[in-house]
This record gives structure tokens, C-alpha cells and sequence, in this order.
């Protein structure tokens, strides 16, 4: 008798690991197979992370779930659409004087790289022989070709993105723990307090990981734009973007994030003093981020091996071009997270 | 039986009514009002194990405690004068509540196991749960703290009056050898 009821536990417990594991496979394959929704699915589990603060403080005051998830997504959805209305018209005549301007930078950067060349092989001799200049000339004219045809395309993919993204994200906010929970009931009895314990450290480190990860990039482009605007910087706007976004790659990203406004700088012939001016804008924003705003905000997030850091930016790449080098790092950094609280608990448990 | 792997998932609503009554009658959830109950209700887990199904195991890991729905549930612990069977401490019955030590221990172990002696439903209410409550209602979680400490005070309290009756008893046992 005690035989068949252990066996009848264990037929049950195997069943609802089935159904909880088959659950999970499907809504993993439908997120990478269903076009756009793996953005969006990232997209809404990044403005979830941001807001549930907010929602939490108001249902804390008082409001029910549902308004305080309401208000908070109608008040923030607002101020993001007011700046964007406010923001776009700058950012688009930036993005027309840069395509305009695309010709004259790519021509610069020939010349600049044709005088590195001469300088190389006044160095090294006969013995090296590059064409760095056609190489480099072909590639950005090929680039920017490619970056300017994609652009709407690009602005078509994100639409989508930023329309799905937010409405996921208002139901993981409001029904989120619900649904959770809902799910949580078919994870077998003996294994039960383990997976939930599990499921609270992973998405405590990973809201905290979020959110200080955009801080640190939100200031890092407020930084650079207000210095850039100082000293009279043409497209400040979007070499503060382009730094906000690089921002988010360890080590590399800061450097690849100075790159164009130095390149600007060079093929318009800026004086040594400007060059400075520059280099110190972004020096500024990497010593507000190194040492205020890691030690106090950030602190607390593992970065991951330069080396990691590489190999997953060429994964990225290769996978989804461009948009794949900028979410592979913070998938990669994320899953780091998840398995370092896997590991401690599963360590921690058997003490 | 046969309903028994998914009732889960399908709760209906005389349980839902029932585990308000239970809760209400729960001296940790005792003194929150209905609304409170209602936030309590839509945080806790509803569990139902079969009969000898254990619930948690003497020197495992705990992050919570539950309270009996319906059913029965034995607690024992093995002896620690050696015997590796464990002994039956006691049966819990349908209000009772169990396990709630570790609600506020960090890392804390089981001391004991507990195990379903017939078909039961568990409410169980976790470490997670309560900060969750403490997030986004801190009065109510609050109240709730302050249960769960009155508690634990009165285990502490009980537990020392035992110990003191037992050091008696052993003064006692002593001074009867040594004369």
C-alpha cells in the first residue's frame, strides 16, 4: 500500500515537471520563432523591471493594482511620448545632416587613415604592405549604404517593438505574480520551496541588475550630451545616444562609444585643444560612471571577463547583426545573474 | 483522487472561501481586515499532498510555513540520542500551522519533518510572500510580523519553561544519586 501510494507521488510529481518543462519549451519557441517578439518580450521585461517600483510605491498609497499599473503606464507612457514628440524632430534633422554629411566623414577617415598607413610603412619598410584605405573607404561606404537603406526598416521593426514591448509589459506588472503563481502550481510538492526560493533571488538580482545598468547608461548620455552641447559639438544628441547605448558594453563600450565624436573631431580638422575638449567630455562621463556611480549603484554587479565580453559581442553580430551586439551583452550578463543564484542556492542548500 | 495532480490549477471558489476562514482563524493573519486577508489570499500557495507525502524533510532548507487547509500532517524528528527512526512528535489538524520559524530565519533548517498522514491541503506562506506583502503593503505586513513575533516569543517562552522544568528535574534526579 505505502509502495503504490510513493509510486502513484512520483507518477504525479513527473507529470506536473512534464507539463511545467513542455509549458516552458513551448512559450520559449514561440518567443524566438515569432517575429519581433523576443525583442518585445525583452523590451517588456525591462519596463516591468522599471516600473514595478513605481506601481508597488503607489499600491502602497493606497490604489489598487490595477490603477496603480494604470497610472503609472499612462503617466510614464505620456512623458516618454511628449519627449519623443519634443526629442524627434531634433533627432531625424540629426540623422539627415549626418546622412548628407555620411560622404565627407568617410572621405576624412580615408585620409586619416591613408596618413597612418604612410606613417606605418615609413616604419616598418617593404615589410608591411597594407590597402587599409580602399579597405576602410569600401567598408564604411558599404556601411553607412547599408545603415541608411535599413534605417526605415529598422524604425519599422522598433515601432513594433515599442508597441508590443510596453503592452507585455502592462500585463507582466499588473497580473505577472498571478500568473506566476499559476504556473508555480504545477512545479512538483518536494521541490517546491526550492523553486521559489529560486525564482525570488533570480528576479531580485535581475530587477536590480536592470535598473542599474540603464541608470548608468541614462547618466552616462546625459553626461556626454550636456558636455558636447557645452562646447558647441555637432550631433550631440546622437553621439550622447550612441554612448548611452555602447555604455552597456563592459569594458570595450566606452571606447567604441568615444570613437565617432573623436573621428568627427579629426576630419574636421579640430585643433589639439578641441581634440582635448572632446576626449575630455567622455573622459568626465567615464569618471562620473567609475567612480560614482559603479561603487555606489552598480557595485553590486558581477561584469563579466573581457574575453566573455568579446566572444559574445562576435555571437551577437553574427547572430542578429547590430541589434544582436547590443542585446547580447545584457542576455549574456543577465544569465550570468541567473546562474550565479542557481549555483548559490543549489551550494548554499547542501552545507 | 483521480482530480488530484491539477485541482491546483482549478481552485473553485467554496476553497478560495475556505481558505479565507482558515486564515481569519490563523492567529499570524488574526488581526488583518478582510481586505488585508484578500492581498494575504493572493500571495499564499495552495498545496495538496497525498497521504505519506512529506512536506519538508528534518535538515533541509526552509523558506516558509504552512498551515492545514484539511487533512492531517505528522511531525517527527529523529532522536538525538542516535535512533536514525524518527519519532512521532506530533499530528497537526485542519487550522493548525507549523514550519513558521523559518519565515524569519535566514539560511534556517527544518528541525523536524513533516508529512501528510491522509489526503491534505496545505496553505503554505513563504519568506518570498511576506516581503512581497511587506513591498506593497507594509501595514498589513507589518501586522503579520507582529503576529509571527508574538509567536515565537510564546514558543520561546514555552521552550524555556520547559528547559528550566527539565534542569529541576535533572538537579533533582542528581541530588537523588549522589545521596
Amino acid at each position: 500500500m505505502k509502495l503504490t501510494l510513493t509510486r502513484q507521488i512520483r507518477r504525479l510529481n513527473r507529470i506536473r515537471l512534464f507539463v511545467f518543462f513542455l509549458l516552458l519549451v513551448f512559450l520559449l519557441t514561440a518567443v524566438f520563432v515569432i517575429e519581433n517578439l523576443l525583442v518585445s518580450t525583452l523590451v517588456a521585461f525591462v519596463i516591468s523591471y522599471l516600473l514595478n517600483p513605481i506601481v508597488n510605491h503607489l499600491e502602497r498609497r493606497g490604489f489598487s493594482r490595477m490603477w496603480s499599473t494604470f497610472w503609472t503606464f499612462t503617466l510614464v507612457g505620456g512623458l516618454i511620448g511628449l519627449t519623443a514628440f519634443l526629442v524627434f524632430p531634433i533627432f531625424s534633422s540629426a540623422i539627415l545632416g549626418l546622412q548628407q554629411e555620411a560622404p565627407k566623414y568617410i572621405e576624412g577617415l580615408s585620409q586619416l587613415i591613408e596618413e597612418l598607413e604612410k606613417h606605418l610603412k615609413g616604419f616598418s619598410g617593404p615589410l608591411l604592405s597594407l590597402d587599409l584605405r580602399e579597405y576602410a573607404v569600401s567598408s564604411l561606404t558599404q556601411g553607412s549604404e547599408v545603415f541608411f537603406n535599413r534605417l526605415p526598416g529598422f524604425l519599422k521593426q522598433t515601432f513594433t517593438v515599442m508597441m508590443l514591448g510596453p503592452f507585455l509589459a502592462f500585463f507582466m506588472v499588473k497580473d505577472g505574480r498571478a500568473i506566476l503563481r499559476q504556473t508555480f502550481n504545477l512545479i512538483p510538492n518536494h521541490i517546491f520551496e526550492t523553486a521559489l526560493s529560486l525564482q525570488h533571488q533570480i528576479n531580485h538580482q535581475l530587477g536590480f541588475f536592470v535598473r542599474a545598468r540603464l541608470f548608468e547608461a541614462l547618466l552616462v548620455g546625459l553626461v556626454t550630451w550636456l558636455g558636447l552641447v557645452l562646447i558647441d559639438f555637432p550631433f550631440s544628441l546622437l553621439l550622447a545616444l550612441f554612448a548611452a547605448v555602447t555604455n552597456l558594453i563592459p569594458y570595450i563600450g566606452p571606447l567604441i562609444g568615444m570613437i565617432p565624436a573623436l573621428v568627427i573631431a579629426l576630419v574636421n580638422g579640430s585643433s589639439s585643444f578641441d581634440l582635448f575638449l572632446v576626449f575630455g567630455v567622455y573622459a568626465i562621463a567615464q569618471f562620473i560612471d567609475g567612480f560614482v556611480l559603479i561603487p555606489f549603484f552598480v557595485a553590486k554587479i558581477v561584469n563579466l571577463h573581457p574575453v566573455t565580453v568579446i566572444i559574445v559581442i562576435i555571437a551577437g553580430s553574427q547572430f542578429m547583426g547590430i541589434l544582436g551586439m547590443i542585446i547580447s551583452i545584457p542576455l549574456t550578463s543577465a544569465a550570468k545573474v541567473t546562474l550565479e543564484a542557481v549555483y548559490r542556492h543549489l551550494t548554499e542548500s547542501r552545507i | 483522487m483521480n482530480n488530484f495532480a491539477w485541482a491546483n490549477l482549478f481552485r473553485s471558489d467554496s476553497k478560495e472561501k475556505s481558505v479565507l476562514e482558515t486564515l481569519k482563524q490563523t492567529h499570524i493573519f488574526g488581526s488583518l481586515s478582510k481586505r488585508e486577508l484578500q492581498l494575504v489570499i493572493q500571495t499564499i500557495h495552495v498545496r495538496d499532498y497525498a497521504p505519506g507525502e512529506i512536506v519538508f524533510s528534518q535538515g533541509e532548507l526552509g523558506i516558509g510555513m504552512y498551515i492545514i487547509l484539511n487533512g492531517k500532517v505528522d511531525v517527527m524528528a529523529t532522536d538525538p540520542s542516535g535512533s536514525d527512526e524518527p519519532r512521532l512528535v506530533t499530528q497537526l489538524e485542519s487550522g493548525d500551522f507549523f514550519g513558521e520559524l523559518a519565515l524569519v530565519e535566514k539560511q534556517g533548517r527544518r528541525t523536524a519533518t513533516a508529512k501528510a498522514s491522509v489526503e491534505s491541503s496545505l496553505i503554505g506562506f513563504f519568506k518570498p510572500d511576506l516581503l512581497e506583502i511587506l513591498d506593497r503593503q507594509p501595514q498589513t505586513g507589518s501586522k503579520i510580523v507582529l503576529r509571527l513575533a508574538e509567536v515565537l516569543g510564546r514558543r520561546l517562552k514555552q521552550t524555556s519553561v520547559k528547559l528550566t522544568e527539565l534542569r529541576a528535574e535533572t538537579l533533582k534526579n542528581s541530588g537523588r544519586t549522589k545521596v
